[in-house]
């Protein structure tokens, strides 16, 4: 018998999370990015209809989101309990008030946006509403951003030796990947924005650069799970699609192809991270290598 | 337990657990104590971090092993060779306790001319008698055949004395033989004969812990025997730290031998009275049994009272105190004999009562099919166990097409019993200690106790007896059945714990039930007069006059926890404590001082309560023709017996020998007895039957060891364990513990499937592959040990293989037990073929039930 | 206070730590366990644990318990390693040392097992809900009435011990470990698994006697020849040590014990640094690509 610790078991346990949180931290991070490119085309005068397919983005993925997250419960029904108290120490507690709080944003500034248009009300009130409008999508953003990055704090800081050995990284990948997806999803939306191309490639660039730093920045054992076995593949594979793949094909102006890779290798890294997270909670090797100071 | 009682006078253990405390050396052997007893085995743990050397010998390397200083392998069996060739260690290197030995020991005793050992018999005795099988013991008696006045010579020179005999029986018991024998190398051995040597002397004790992986064997009794002539010969008997702790079995076991569930002994040890033996009176019976000096002599006193406490005013003096209403004993009626009556269909009905034979019990394959030849089985327990459901679709029998449930005619009543926390009443300890137990939870349902069971059978028994003038049912009528119910109607416990205790029986001396009088101190106050009654003499003063019930009591004070319940006899401790005193009454020495002679007061005092004549003091010579216990002098700790001495030579009251010899087991995997022309036990019993074979010795077909044990998480035949999941999943499977060894020679992994097969049967277990078990050096070759758990039984929701299809029947000559614990058997890698088509592969596999 | 002691010893009488408010522990020594597993069994009898689902026959020497979980609060652990303990003999195994013809060494070592009840817990730290709370006599305790199973206290513990227990059980969905028997404590009790330990290898008490009698049996040890004998009880990392300390001989690793535990929330600065600067990057770079176009 020289199975690894004892008797090749566990030494953490790996995560019971199932296939919603992944959506969630994919839908999550775009709709939260979604609300910050809502703010600066609003604030740039573009094409109001990008703005309000922005913000509606945003707002349909606080809903869905939320949905995903109460269906990943133990007790869906306590739900609430989550706003029950704050602490700023569990990156749960901030991401579930940071949640609620975008969604309270973000539908403030859908009413508004739907008021101060179509149903154009009376010119004295206007003003005053632009302002609300302005303030909600500011805090939308704000929010929205938090939002697209927290989640690479949610599993950067837990016990998972292939998650907090990237506890770094992850959210600046999260949040590339919230900003590129949110790109993405409004040129499929048929909006062509130079804009919209750059911030995709910036996007698509910054992954890029964190698939090559995951590359070369080894851990062993530790963070096996992240070239290993299914998790590895779906990592590398998801890597490839939204950096090098994507970028390529933005520069190579290929908006819609760009667009949907993108967005393909965006949710298959969320899975792979997820994937990655049980193999490495699984592995005795893995907790005892990052302790060796892996 | 004839092992401990020829030796010492009693059949119990001599210490408590909590005395292991006190002990320099613990040799635990045919016990796992961590597994099956591990809250007693705190008291060795605690030894232990007193600095004592713990010691485990055992075919397993077990928890008990794990806990223990030095580990010791051995060949299942081999026992009486390694504790004979400590005995040979001790008084070939002159290392016994000399002056206890003189003094408290029959070793200077003088045997009989006619007397021949094992050693000049090649293993048999003087008064073998062939045709019967028996032994005529005679001879074995001391010379002038006065066991109460035995001839001594105490310089142990001369050539007929025990001692003497005893280094010639044992001569032979060389290291190099043990090693031969039981596979245990010299350099262990030294070992342990050094740890307890050093353990042992006025100023140290050394103590012993056995069960049943001692006495579940053809020889169990004897291999006992020498573990008492060892601790004789030490000088640890009787003194803080020392003796012989017998671990009993089930919580209450030690109390179902002192009033016996057993076929041929009554109440307190004394002998069921035999057909033909001239024991039709009391008188005749009495001629037979009792002893002239000696404890015994108040045999009268307390048979006379037993009558009273059975049959109250209807036994009188004039009607010979109802003897005649007693059952006599006319042939074996052990387990095994009447379940091969019932196997023959000699038997019509069976109360099956808080035993599952159909899993714990050997050849239990028979014993199922044998269920099946009943008019009617009652069967009372807890769960639906085994028995309960013999004929079922799913029983093994029934799916191997060999009972059809069409065909059995036997009506099977399952009655709800009422757990051990459910009822009120009393468990007897292996410490002989009585702990009264109240009733917790009422139980469910309909289940009642045990004791309501018999209550109300034999009230309606007694109806039916009124009724009738058959002379047959006077014993019935004449009965005095007079206990008060509870609201329920249940008996009355502590009633029946006075009548136990004993009372007077004239009922105008006042007292607290109608029909009696005034309750007795002890057993002292017995008389043969008929003015007493007391259920069970040893028992005696648990519930006094003074009303208080002291198996209730739970203060404990002292270091051997007096205050807390009550030991029999009259709540003594360390029985034969009398021998922790030098002969003049001093203690040894300070370290281990427990009882002595107070010369001021005039009587015995200590940390105890003296298990010696109060007031007799230590230089008493008893006057010529003095009888009783004044035929004792005032050294004589060993009470019981007619001489007062320790018994390292039993004269009598053996069925194979005065002196323990090593025989093989009945099944060994040697073609002969390293030792002697005589292989096995000559007086065992066989039971040998069509359908109960033995392997001839040495048949390649099964080469390896088997033997049998317990897992802490499970209980016996597991209706207490299985049917409960938190014990069920700690222990989820069969398995069968192989080395690594043997797993190689087979070819097979840890974990996988393999099949254990003797002539009696096959079944399958998980392959359990560990350095926990190791291969034996015996004679030259290798020989391979497995060892199974017998939890497993086919019935309740965790399910196994019954490792006792394994099992033969077969009888220790003393108390016809089983040998369970070795034997030999085949390890086939794979699965058993399952159903219909076991038998077939048995057949051809095994065909000729090679009879030896 | 010895084995054995009966009421007198802290395992078997009443106590009032709780009225008292004293931080108490356990110090489980694996030299005195005997394997029995009255621990597990006491455990859930006392707190009406179910059964694990699945009871399969594991191999692994006697352990059939495999971990402890939401349904195992403590687990006995069964080691058979080629190694000497101390000056035991273990038959043909053990006689190396007085030179005799022998086999490689064996021991066969038992350890109970349970939440650490830590100093920095992380399971506490990360329960969004504040159903994890800490109660007067120091210990970690979920609130099942308030757990909602967002799962995120299962990654969160760096020893491997609570989880989500899974349907079918009773509780299915929330987070369960050991209470420390918080209702026996809090009546003068005695928690269950430590009543239950026949040989005492379970000591409970307040936590600083605990933490020297822990370090003295280690001197007793080492003494007797157990020279691998070392206490398990991480306060040199940021867990801070445990209130549930334990000997362990040898390494931990073989133990499924995690030699330099970390409390998660150590790394939340640097986390939050990356992730608050990459939400103001982001931020920038989407206005400044919308005003610049
Ligand atoms: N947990 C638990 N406790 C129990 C029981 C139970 O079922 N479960 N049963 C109770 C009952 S009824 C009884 S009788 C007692 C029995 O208590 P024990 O006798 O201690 O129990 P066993 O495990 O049957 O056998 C003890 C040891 O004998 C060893 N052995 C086998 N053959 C030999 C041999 O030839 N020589 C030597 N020296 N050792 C040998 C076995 O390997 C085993 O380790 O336990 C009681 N306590
Ligand atoms: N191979 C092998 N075979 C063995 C042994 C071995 O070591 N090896 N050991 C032998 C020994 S020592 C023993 S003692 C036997 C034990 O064998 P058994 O005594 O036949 O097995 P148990 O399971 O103890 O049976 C006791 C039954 O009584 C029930 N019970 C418990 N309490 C009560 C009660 O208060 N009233 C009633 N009516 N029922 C109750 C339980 O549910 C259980 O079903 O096994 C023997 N068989
Ligand atoms: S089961 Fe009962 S009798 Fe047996 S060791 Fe445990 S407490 Fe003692
Ligand atoms: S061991 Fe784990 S579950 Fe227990 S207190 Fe520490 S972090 Fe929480
Ligand atoms: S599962 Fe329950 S206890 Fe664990 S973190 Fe979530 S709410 Fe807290
Ligand atoms: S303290 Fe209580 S809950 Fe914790 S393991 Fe012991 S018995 Fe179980
Ligand atoms: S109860 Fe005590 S001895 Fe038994 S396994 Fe648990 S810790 Fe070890
Ligand atoms: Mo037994």
């Amino acid at each position: 018998m020289t199975a690894p610790g004892y008797f090749g078991r566990p030494v953490v346990k790996p995560p019971v999370w199932t296939w919603e949180v992944p959506l969630y931290f994919f839908v999550g991070g775009m709709a939260g990015m979604a609300a910050v490119v809502a703010a600066a085309a609003y604030l740039a005068a573009a094409d109001p209809g990008l703005v309000r397919a922005a913000v509606w983005l945003a707002v349909g993925g606080s809903a869905v989101s939320t949905v995903l997250l109460v269906m990943d419960l133990g007790r869906p029904a306590r739900f609430l309990n989550m706003l029950r108290v704050f602490k700023w120490r569990s990156p749960m507690s901030v991401g579930a008030w940071t949640l609620s709080a975008f969604g309270a944003h973000a539908g403030a500034a859908a009413l508004l946006l739907e008021w101060i248009g179509p149903a154009a009300p009376p010119a004295e009130v206007v003003p005053f509403l632009r302002v609300l409008l302005w303030l909600a999508l500011a805090g939308a953003a704000v929010y929205g951003a938090v939002l697209a990055t927290y989640t690479g704090v949610l599993i950067g800081a837990t016990v998972i030796p292939a998650w907090f050995s990237r506890h770094r990284g992850l959210p600046l990948h999260f949040g590339a990947a919230g900003l590129g997806s949110a790109a993405a999803a409004l040129v499929l939306l048929g909006f062509d924005e130079p804009a919209l191309v750059a911030l995709g490639a910036a996007a698509a660039a910054v992954e890029t650069g964190f698939g090559a730093w995951i590359e070369a920045r080894r851990h062993g054992a530790a963070d096996r799970a992240l070239r290993e076995g299914r998790s590895g593949w779906m990592l590398r594979s998801s890597g490839a699609l939204a950096g090098p793949a994507a970028l390529v094909l933005w520069l190579a102006g290929a908006a819609p192809w760009a667009a949907g890779v993108f967005l393909a290798g965006a949710l298959l890294g969320r899975y792979g991270w997820m994937e990655a997270g049980r193999a490495s909670g699984r592995d005795p090797e893995a907790t005892f290598a990052a302790q060796q100071g892996g | 337990m004839p092992g401990l009682g020829t030796s010492f006078g009693r059949g119990g253990a001599t210490t408590a657990q909590q005395d292991l405390a006190n002990a320099d050396c613990v040799l635990i052997q045919g016990s796992s104590m961590a597994e099956a007893h591990p809250v007693g085995f705190r008291w060795v743990t605690k030894a232990r971090e007193r600095g004592a050397t713990v010691i485990h010998v055992d075919p397993r390397f077990s928890r008990t092993s794990a806990m223990s200083d030095l580990w010791v392998p051995i060949r299942a069996g081999g026992d009486i060779a390694f504790l004979g060739g400590l005995v040979r260690h001790v008084i070939e290197n002159d290392l016994a306790f000399r002056e206890y030995v003189v003094h408290y020991t029959n070793a200077p005793v003088i045997l009989k001319e006619e007397y021949a050992d094992a050693e000049d018999l090649e293993g048999l005795f003087s008064g073998w008698d062939a045709e019967k099988g028996k032994y005529d013991p005679a001879s074995w008696r001391y010379e002038g055949d006065d066991l109460g006045r035995p001839r001594k010579d105490p310089s142990l020179e001369h050539p007929r004395c025990v001692y003497r005999v005893l280094e010639r029986h044992f001569a032979r018991y060389t290291p190099e033989m043990v090693e031969r024998v039981a596979g245990i190398p010299p350099a262990l051995f030294h070992r342990v004969a050094d740890a307890l040597v050093e353990a042992s002397g006025p100023e140290r004790t050394a103590a012993i812990c056995y069960a049943v992986g001692w006495t579940q064997h053809s020889k169990g009794v004897q291999i006992i025997r020498t573990a008492a002539i060892l601790q004789m010969l030490l000088g640890n008997v009787g003194r803080p730290g020392g003796g012989i702790l017998a671990l009993r079995g089930h919580a209450s076991i030690q109390g179902s031998t002192d009033i016996p569930t057993l076929y041929d002994i009554l109440p307190g040890y004394m002998p069921m009275p035999k057909a033909g033996a001239g024991e039709e009176t009391l008188a005749g019976w009495l001629d037979n049994h009792r002893k002239e000096t000696g404890w015994w002599c108040h045999l009268e006193a307390y048979a006379v009272s037993l009558m009273k406490a059975y049959y109250g005013a209807a036994a009188t003096a004039e009607n010979d105190w109802g003897w005649a209403w007693l059952p006599r004993v006319t042939r074996d009626h052990s387990h095994f004999s009447y379940w091969t009556e019932m196997a023959d269909g000699r038997m019509e009905g069976l109360f099956c009562i808080g035993q599952n034979p159909s899993v714990g019990a050997q050849n239990a394959r028979l014993e199922r099919r044998a269920l099946a030849k009943l008019k009617w089985l009652v069967v009372r327990d807890m769960v639906e166990i085994e028995p309960a459901v013999f004929w079922h679709p799913d029983a093994p029998e029934v799916r191997r097409g060999e009972l059809v449930p069409e065909e059995i005619d036997t009506e099977v009543f399952l009655l709800p019993a009422a757990g051990h926390v459910e009822k009120e009443g009393a468990f007897t300890n292996t410490q002989r200690m009585l702990q009264w137990r109240e009733k917790a939870v009422d139980p469910p349902g309909d289940a009642r106790s045990d004791a309501w069971f018999v209550h109300q059978l034999a009230l309606r028994l007694k109806a039916k007896a009124e009724a009738s003038d058959d002379p047959l049912d006077e014993p019935l009528r004449a009965l005095d059945w007079w206990y008060p119910e509870t609201p329920e109607g249940e008996p009355e416990m502590e009633a029946v714990l006075a009548e136990i205790n004993g009372w007077r029986t004239d009922p105008d001396e006042g007292g607290d039930a109608p029909h009696h009088g005034a309750r007795v101190e002890g057993f002292g106050e017995l008389a043969a007069d008929g003015s007493t009654a007391c259920g069970c003499w040893i028992y005696s003063g648990v519930y006094g006059p003074d009303g208080v019930n002291r198996a209730r009591k739970r203060d404990p004070s002292g270091p051997y926890g007096h205050g807390w319940g009550f030991a029999w006899p009259s709540d003594r401790r360390i029985l034969y404590n009398r021998a922790s005193a030098r002969p003049d009454g001093r203690p040894w020495s300070e370290r281990k001082a427990l009882v002595w002679w107070d010369e001021e007061e005039g009587r015995w005092t200590g940390h105890d309560v003296p298990d010696f004549p109060a007031e007799k003091p230590p230089g008493f010579e008893p006057p010529e023709g003095a009888t009783g216990m004044d035929a004792h002098p005032g050294d004589a700790p060993f009470v019981m017996h007619e001489d007062g001495l320790g018994r390292l030579f039993v004269p009598a009251g053996l069925e194979d020998g005065p002196l323990p010899t090593h025989y093989e087991p009945l099944e060994s995997p040697g073609r002969r007895n390293p030792l002697y022309r005589q292989r096995e036990n000559p007086a065992a019993r066989w039971f040998r039957r069509p359908d109960n074979p033995f392997a001839a010795p040495g048949d390649p077909r099964f080469p390896h060891v088997l033997t049998t044990y317990r897992l802490t998480e499970h209980h016996t035949a597991g209706g207490m364990s299985r049917t409960l999941s938190h014990l069920s999943e700690l222990q989820p499977e069969l398995f069968v513990e192989i080395s690594p060894e043997l797993a190689d020679e087979l070819g097979v992994d840890h974990g996988a499937w393999v099949t254990v097969a003797t002539l009696r049967g096959a079944i399958e277990a998980r392959a359990m592959v560990s350095r926990r078990m190791r291969p034996l050096t015996l004679d030259g070759r290798t020989v391979h040990q497995v060892a199974m758990p017998f939890h497993w039984g086919p019935a309740g929701p965790n399910r196994g293989d019954v490792v006792n299809d394994l099992i033969p029947l077969s009888g220790e000559p003393n108390v016809t037990i089983h040998e369970s614990k070795a034997l030999t058997c085949a390890v086939i890698p794979g699965r058993r073929p399952a159903d219909r088509e076991y038998l077939a592969w048995m057949e051809e596999t095994f065909g000729d039930a090679g009879e030896s | 206070m010895a084995i054995g002691d009966g009421p007198a010893g802290t395992n078997q009488g009443e106590h009032d730590y709780a009225e008292r408010g004293v931080t108490v522990g356990f110090f489980t020594d694996p030299t005195v366990c005997i394997g029995c597993k009255a621990c597990e069994v006491a455990c859930k009898e006392w707190n009406g644990v179910p059964a694990e689902e699945d009871d399969t026959w594991t191999g692994d020497s006697y352990d059939n318990t495999g971990a402890l979980g939401a349904s195992t609060w403590r687990h006995v652990k069964f080691l058979e390693q080629p190694e000497r303990l101390g000056r035991q003999v273990a038959g043909p195994m053990g006689l190396a040392e007085a030179g005799e013809e022998a086999e490689d060494p064996f021991r066969w070592v038992f350890l109970s097992d349970v939440c650490k009840h830590c100093e920095h817990a992380g399971c506490l730290e990360a329960c969004p809900t504040g159903s994890i709370v800490r109660t007067p006599t120091g210990a970690v305790y979920v609130q099942d009435d308030v757990c909602n199973g967002c799962g995120y206290c299962v990654v969160s513990c760096p020893f491997g011990v609570i989880d989500r227990r899974p349907e079918p059980l009773p509780g299915a969905g929330g987070a369960f470990k050991c209470t420390f028997c918080w209702d026996r404590q809090s009546s003068g009790r005695v928690p269950a698994c430590a009543k239950a330990c026949p040989t005492e290898s379970i000591r409970f008490g307040p936590l600083d006697e605990l933490r020297e009698e822990a370090a003295g049996r280690v001197g007793e040890l080492h003494a007797r020849g157990v020279e691998d004998a070392a206490v398990y009880d991480p306060r040199d990392t940021s867990v801070g040590g445990t209130h549930a300390i334990s000997l362990l001989l040898g390494d931990p690793e073989p133990w499924g014990q995690p030699p330099r535990p970390e409390v998660p929330t150590v790394r939340l600065a640097a986390a939050w640094t990356s992730a608050i600067a990459t939400a103001a990057a982001a931020i920038a770079a989407t206005f400044a690509a919308f005003l610049l176009a």
